[in-house]
């Protein structure tokens, strides 16, 4: 099999990586703030028989629950308590850190779960513009966004690449749209990427997105650029075409247990060895969806 | 006006909302936290504005269930207590019959200490005001 194939030269342990495809992706929920507390929600989930267990060291509102659970059948989901939300997901809000007060954007917003997670990280103060282009996402989005209670944000629908550029944020959110590699595991169905047509246009996308973020970031403000793909064309490329046009700097991130580094050089093509700075998240190494992140600041 | 319907109905004073501003759109209001930055959205072309609290439905106004599972908890008056059968009744569209202690109109459901949303008291009955759909979707068991 030839699955990810081209992969094996950087990822590592890859046998252990095709195995960790084989079981399905576990089910983690995020303890909403806004509306409860994380020890409420536990009582009133033993109370149903069903026990949570901590999924990430250090945060008391992330969450394992038991796989054949159907959270949003939840009474607690319908309330608002919890939102079942990858947990590498969330590491990407954790690592953006807004503050309370400040104006936050995040660019690609559907279906809301990063962007209510920031929410919930501000304690519903400041503002954030959840920007979604199609509006036929609009109505998720907005749902996630109600039925979690976050009364700090507007939505807009611009093109990400073309947000107005006569505003600026102290952080940006860029989880922009991706080849997913990351969500793929066996019992989800066949594997099949996306045309490379249309993966080098999805390229190109990202590189006028991450470059539009960045130039919507007040001086020191924080971005930052997420996916969920393996794809270096689509990870460490993009960061290093950033470094290559704008005077940017990546923030070391904070350790996370199964944290990977950036890689630095991709099909004889060799990146800013600043890329090293970024994150790979890989499902063998932390049980959940695989994604990248870098954490970029704008020099003051 | 709008506020001043939920302390007159709930008793959720008016002053739990001086954080907060008020947008309307057709016939809906919409409820945002005050910032410093509120210059934001007024210079983007915003489809969505904070949370949706009231609807305009025929005459009356309605504070949505989103609206009342946030600030439910502050009432002190029009709130009816319902069990899990009464719940489940509720979202099989049928009606609970109330001794009258409440006056007619919007109630508030709690089930314990959870706020669900709303009812509508009327001739000693009340209905669910919740979507059915979310309601059908709850597993109580």
């Amino acid at each position: 099999m030839r699955l990810f194939e081209d992969y094996r030269e950087f990822i590592p342990d890859f046998d252990s990586f095709l195995e960790s495809l084989e079981r399905p992706l576990p089910n983690h929920l995020r303890v909403n703030r806004l509306k409860t507390s994380p020890a409420s929600v536990i009582a009133l989930l033993q109370n149903k028989g069903i026990f949570l267990k901590p999924a990430y060291i250090g945060n008391d509102t992330l969450y394992e629950a038991p796989r054949d659970l159907l959270p949003g059948r939840l009474l607690e989901y319908f309330l608002g308590y919890i939102h079942p939300q990858a947990l590498t997901s969330c590491v990407a809000s954790l690592f953006l850190a807004p503050r309370a007060n400040s104006t936050v954007l995040d660019l690609c917003a559907a279906p809301g779960g990063k962007t209510s997670h920031v929410a919930q990280l501000m304690a519903n103060t400041g503002i954030i513009v959840a920007n979604e282009l199609h509006l036929r996402r609009h109505a998720p989005l907005s749902h996630t966004l109600s039925r979690l209670g976050v009364l700090n944000t507007v939505l807009t629908a611009y093109p990400a690449q073309e947000f107005p550029l006569r505003e600026s944020f102290d952080f940006v959110m860029a989880d922009v749209p991706c080849s997913g590699e990351g969500r793929w595991r066996f019992s989800r169905g066949p594997y099949s990427t996306a045309e490379s047509k249309y993966r080098t246009a999805m390229v190109e996308a990202q590189k006028k997105m991450i470059l539009r973020g960045f130039d919507l970031l007040r001086k020191e403000g924080t971005m930052v650029y997420s996916t969920c793909t393996y794809n270096p064309e689509e990870n460490e490329k993009v960061v290093d075409f950033l470094l290559g046009h704008r005077d940017a700097e990546l923030v070391p991130l904070d350790y996370v247990p199964g944290i990977e580094p950036g890689i630095p050089r991709w099909r004889k093509e060799d990146f800013d060895g600043r890329v090293r700075g970024a994150g790979r998240f890989y499902p063998h190494r932390i049980d959940s969806v695989g994604f990248f992140m870098a954490k970029i600041c704008r020099r003051g | 006006m709008l506020f001043s319907y939920l302390e007159e109905r709930f008793g959720i004073h008016e002053q739990t909302f001086v954080d907060f501003d008020l947008f309307s759109k057709r016939k809906s209001w919409w409820l945002l936290r005050k910032t410093a930055n509120a210059y934001l959205p007024v210079r983007l072309k915003v489809s969505q504005v904070g949370l949706r609290a009231f609807d305009k439905v025929g005459k009356y106004l309605k504070p949505t269930t989103r609206m009342i599972q946030l600030f439910g908890h502050h009432a002190t008056r029009g709130v009816h207590q319902v069990d899990e059968s009464g719940l489940q009744r509720l979202s099989r569209g049928e009606s609970l019959e109330i001794d009258g202690l409440i006056d007619e109109g919007f109630v508030i459901l709690r089930l314990r200490e959870q706020v669900l949303g709303l009812g509508l008291l009327a001739q000693g009955k009340i209905t669910s005001r919740i979507r059915k759909y979310e309601l059908n979707q709850i597993s109580l068991s």
